[in-house]
């Protein structure tokens, strides 16, 4: 069998309704994976659920992961409705630039929380007996080049997905008796529908600046979507706790 | 208090999958999947759920589960 097949696996992805969550999600149901969609929007949602391959069955469920108080029955329901999962797919979270001038407290719980806190709310309620499958499975949370380089403005955001990065190795040397596994992905600049009438890409000038920087070019959804693939897939099964850099080049400098 | 109830607590505290394998003679702290983090989630299971804060010097006499459970029950 091809170890890069997600044939039968269940697999959960956050941030589903759009960008690199939406992708990610359609690419898994390619791969033969039954898919199940975390989003706030139900609309968007359905939008991606239309998009996923037919053959498996997938599910959809609304669901702010800043929600404390409705994590734990959606998950039941997810539970009910689709038994053990075999993967989750962390791609929920917020972006932005912001001067330490206005990084006041409201501003780092907003960051750490719908970056952060939500991502491992999550997994705790996934991870209970029950949940995962008894073979084990494979966790990736979408980190960011900015955890791992400087930026003005990105303190919050580089602080919130670097808290990933660091919480990743705890949890892979934390469930690797259950043989969950543990990742993460950062990428560099990806276009997506959200950012590409951003000023930093919309910018004629900008954008080159910002190409410059990766030396492949600016990424798309699908170069993220590939490597959640792989590290989801038995392919990367003796792979955990480690930190996959998709970015074209751009830490490389 | 029901022994099977406390069992199926106890093997979601340690997140053990099968919780047949356990019983009231199962001395705990023999099972495979017993570590420190395992010491620390029946600690809390044990807080959580019974209002019971037990200190590491008592903890350390008990052997079985059924010693939880009768630790439980006298208190």
């Amino acid at each position: 069998m091809n170890p890069f097949s997600l044939e039968d696996k269940v697999i959960v992805i956050t941030g589903a309704s759009s960008g690199i969550g939406r992708h990610t999600a359609i690419s898994c149901s390619l791969q033969g994976a039954s898919v199940i969609l975390i989003g706030r929007n139900p609309e968007r949602l359905q939008e991606t659920y239309t998009c996923l391959s037919e053959g498996k069955r997938h599910g959809s469920y609304v669901l702010d992961l800043t929600d404390d108080a409705c994590m734990s029955d959606v998950v039941q329901q997810i539970n009910t409705d689709f038994g053990r999962i075999d993967g989750i797919v962390h791609c929920a979270g917020i972006s932005g630039t912001l001067p330490l001038k206005l990084a006041d407290t409201a501003e780092m719980e907003r960051y750490f929380s719908n970056n952060a806190i939500g991502a491992v709310n999550l997994t705790r309620e996934l991870c209970k007996v029950g949940r995962f499958s008894k073979d084990g499975g494979s966790v990736v949370f979408l980190s960011s080049v900015a955890a791992l380089t400087g930026d003005p403005g990105k303190s919050l955001y580089a602080m919130s997905k670097g808290a990933l990065l660091s919480g990743c190795r705890a949890l892979a040397a934390e469930y690797a008796r259950r043989k969950i596994r543990f990742n993460c992905i950062s990428p560099g600049v990806i276009i997506t529908p959200i950012n590409e009438n951003l000023p930093h890409i919309k910018d004629p000038e900008k954008r080159k600046a910002l190409e410059a920087k990766h030396l492949l070019g600016l990424g798309k959804t699908e170069d993220v979507a590939n490597a959640c693939i792989y590290l989801l897939s038995d392919a990367s099964r003796w792979i955990t706790g480690q930190n996959l850099i998709v970015d074209g080049g751009y830490t490389v400098q | 208090m029901d022994l099977n109830s406390f069992i199926e607590k106890f093997a979601e505290a340690i997140e053990l999958e099968d919780s047949s394998v356990l019983s009231g003679d199962t001395v705990f702290r023999t099972l495979p999947e017993w570590d420190s983090l395992s010491y620390l989630s029946v600690i809390a299971m044990m807080d959580e759920e019974y209002d019971i804060q037990i200190e590491n010097a008592e903890f350390k006499q008990l052997l079985t589960i059924e010693d939880l459970v009768n630790y439980i029950s006298n208190r």
